[in-house]
């Protein structure tokens, strides 16, 4: 990295939404790696998001479509139906829906209407996207590990391997990825028979973040109201604001924790109660925020330390049955 | 000297060998459970059974759910290591390599399948026919892979484990390989069964028992075993039986 990039990433510091120069700086230098500060985050203040009330679309969706629009699939055409069912998954015709998650709109605001403690109402604007889950059940039930977690703590679908099965969208709490046929590896094999195309999510500008600079959203929001920087820290910095205002963080604990901190001042339990009642297509691509909701691998974990035994426990009854039957009683 | 240690296998009284002991027997069907239990669940990884309707199949709407699927996956994957791991070290402890390849089995394994079409004579085998040791090898390499793999990922899916991606990436795409091959290996291994000289072979893994006519002229190196050591370490009850089938005049 050389100094002038350092030195612009030191400006952008100052002037965007990323975190805690302090966490970013290494001895007196500031660095423009995420990989020299281990796990980044994203804080969402839903404090200060409004929506972008007087803008057609919010800045951050706009701000997400410009920088990934070279990546939205371009599927050929005609899209085969995912045999033996009658359908598939094509969203090319409604690339310009913002109000959704799609292959083409990887970030979207949804507003809800929630009672606040003294019986009034209040809107919440609420940016959502991808939560970067710490342990990412999309990522390790990937049959193709065409989903993984990088070292940033990052999680990133591959579009070239993806096979568009769209198991990560069934155990993701909030049925994130999107799916678009017509695309991808499967029209190699067996389009008919196998595959459904490729899944589409946000990927927090990984090629940014690599690069010194912010995610777009964060750079584009006017109120300042996502954050950008070291996980830990947007960690104790979301604790630190919901005290203050006397309100509450999403995405510490949901799923077996996140690098995604939602504060609100009204708890994410009437949000999510207001989400449901507003969700009415039943397709996915509108996730509530059920708190603390589990992760799809905590069963499997549990059984992990009875899988290490397994050989060992193997070889002990070997060693007893060989010796009994070796002095001749089988 | 090593303890004197008991041979399940031997010569029986009825006309009839035993070839393998009860916990061989016990061994392969567990292992053959396990592995087709692990088969299911673990095509139930991949997005299949929603895709192709079986969730619709009433009663079996369960196997949508890739938390249950796993959770059995990782189940049978704990049956299996447990008995892969005794069948290794009670066969090591116990010194028992009838089964592990030789040199020269590639040829030997053609020479037989030729003996098939051209009604020659098969080369002498010993318990095992060279190709049944491939097998063992190609099927046991696949297990052992097959668990390698999968222990990296049950390791890398443990809350705050974060392997590189490519080792993940090399993990998943090897356990998918091992675990084909385990199925053709299986297929393989069925298929051999449709070779009428082989089916005599099948009683062995049910009763343990097969014909001694059928050792005797198959797999007369260790028929020949077998007759010695029932003559010098004085398998009283058996060696009557010996005798009588060699009396008899089973067909060379
Ligand atoms: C997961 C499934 C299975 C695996 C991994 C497996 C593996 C093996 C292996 C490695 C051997 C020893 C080498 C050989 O004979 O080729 C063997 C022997 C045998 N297997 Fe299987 N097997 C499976 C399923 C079955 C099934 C379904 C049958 C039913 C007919 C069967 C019948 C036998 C018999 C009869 C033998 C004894 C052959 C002998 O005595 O030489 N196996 N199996
Ligand atoms: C005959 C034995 C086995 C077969 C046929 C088999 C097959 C499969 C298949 C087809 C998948 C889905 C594709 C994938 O995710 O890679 C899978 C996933 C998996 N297998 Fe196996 N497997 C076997 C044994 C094992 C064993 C012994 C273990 C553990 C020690 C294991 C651990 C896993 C895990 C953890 C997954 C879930 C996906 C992941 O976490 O990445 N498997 N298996
Ligand atoms: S939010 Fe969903 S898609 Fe994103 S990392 Fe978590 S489980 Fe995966
Ligand atoms: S997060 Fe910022 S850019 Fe996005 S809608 Fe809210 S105010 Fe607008």
């Amino acid at each position: 990295m050389s100094t002038l990039n350092r030195r612009s990433f030191f400006k952008r510091t100052a002037l965007s939404g990323i975190v805690g120069a302090t966490v970013l700086t290494a001895g007196k230098e500031v660095l423009a790696s995420p990989s020299e500060i281990g796990q980044v985050g994203t804080l969402i203040d839903l404090t200060r998001c409004d929506g972008c009330a007087h803008e057609h679309t919010p800045q951050c969706v706009l701000a997400c479509r410009q920088k990934n629009q070279s990546r939205f699939p371009e599927p050929e055409k005609p899209i085969l139906d995912y045999w033996p069912h009658k359908n598939h998954e094509d969203w090319s015709a409604k690339r310009e829906l913002t109000n959704r998650l799609t292959p083409y709109n990887w970030t979207y605001v949804q507003k809800v209407t929630v009672p606040t403690a003294s019986t009034e109402e209040t809107d919440v604007f609420v940016p959502r996207r991808c939560m970067h889950c710490e342990n990412p059940p999309c990522a390790h039930i990937c049959p193709f590990s065409a989903c993984t977690k990088t070292s940033e703590g990052v999680v990133v679908i591959d579009d070239k391997i993806c096979f568009g099965g769209a198991k990560c969208r069934d155990v993701c709490p909030w049925g994130i990825p999107a799916r678009q046929a017509g695309v991808g590896l499967y029209l190699h094999g067996a389009p008919k028979y196998a595959g459904g195309g490729v899944m589409y999510k946000c990927d927090l500008c990984i090629d940014r973040l690599r690069e010194g600079k912010a995610p777009a959203c964060v750079d584009a929001c006017p109120q300042q109201a996502i954050l950008y920087g070291q996980k830990d820290a947007l960690l104790e910095r979301a604790k630190a604001r919901a005290q203050e205002i006397n309100g509450y963080v999403y995405g510490e604990k949901e799923n077996g924790g996140t690098s995604t901190f939602y504060v609100s001042p009204v708890p994410f339990e009437s949000i999510h109660q207001a989400m449901v009642e507003q969700v009415v297509d039943g397709k996915p691509g509108l996730p509530a925020m059920p708190v603390g909701v589990g992760n799809a691998m905590d069963q499997a974990n549990n059984m992990a330390k009875a899988a290490f035994f397994a050989p060992v426990a193997g070889m002990v009854a070997a060693a007893v049955a060989a010796y009994r039957t070796m002095k001749g009683d089988e | 000297m090593s303890p004197q240690k008991r041979e399940p296998e031997g010569i029986l009284g009825n006309g009839k060998v035993l070839r393998h002991g009860k916990i061989n027997r016990f061994v392969h069907w567990i292992v053959a459970l396990s592995i087709f239990s692990l088969i299911f669940s673990g095509f139930g990884q991949m997005p299949m059974y929603k895709r192709y309707m079986l969730v619709d199949v009433p009663g079996m709407a369960w196997t949508g759910d890739y938390a249950l699927t796993l959770t059995l996956h990782y189940l049978g994957a704990i049956v299996l290591m447990v008995v892969v791991a005794f069948h290794i070290f009670y066969h090591l402890l116990r010194r028992e390599f009838h089964i592990m390849p030789r040199k020269g089995d590639v040829g030997e394994s053609i020479q037989i399948m030729k003996a098939m079409f051209t009604g020659k004579d098969e080369p002498p085998s010993h318990k095992y026919l060279a190709e049944q040791r491939l097998a063992y090898a190609f099927i046991g390499l696949s297990i052992i892979g097959v668990i390698v793999t999968g222990m990296i990922k049950v390791y890398k899916n443990l809350p705050g484990i974060d392997l590189a991606e490519s080792t993940i990436f090399w993990s998943t795409t090897l356990h998918n390989l091992t675990a084909m091959m385990i199925i053709l290996g299986i297929f393989l291994h069925l298929a051999a069964f449709l070779v009428p000289a082989n089916r005599k072979l099948i009683p062995s893994m049910f009763s343990g028992q097969v014909d001694a006519a059928y050792v005797e002229h198959r797999h007369s190196k260790w028929w020949a075993e077998l007759v010695n050591k029932g003559k010098y370490k004085g398998y009283s009850s058996n060696r009557q039986g010996t005798v009588n089938s060699q009396h008899r005049g089973f067909p060379k």
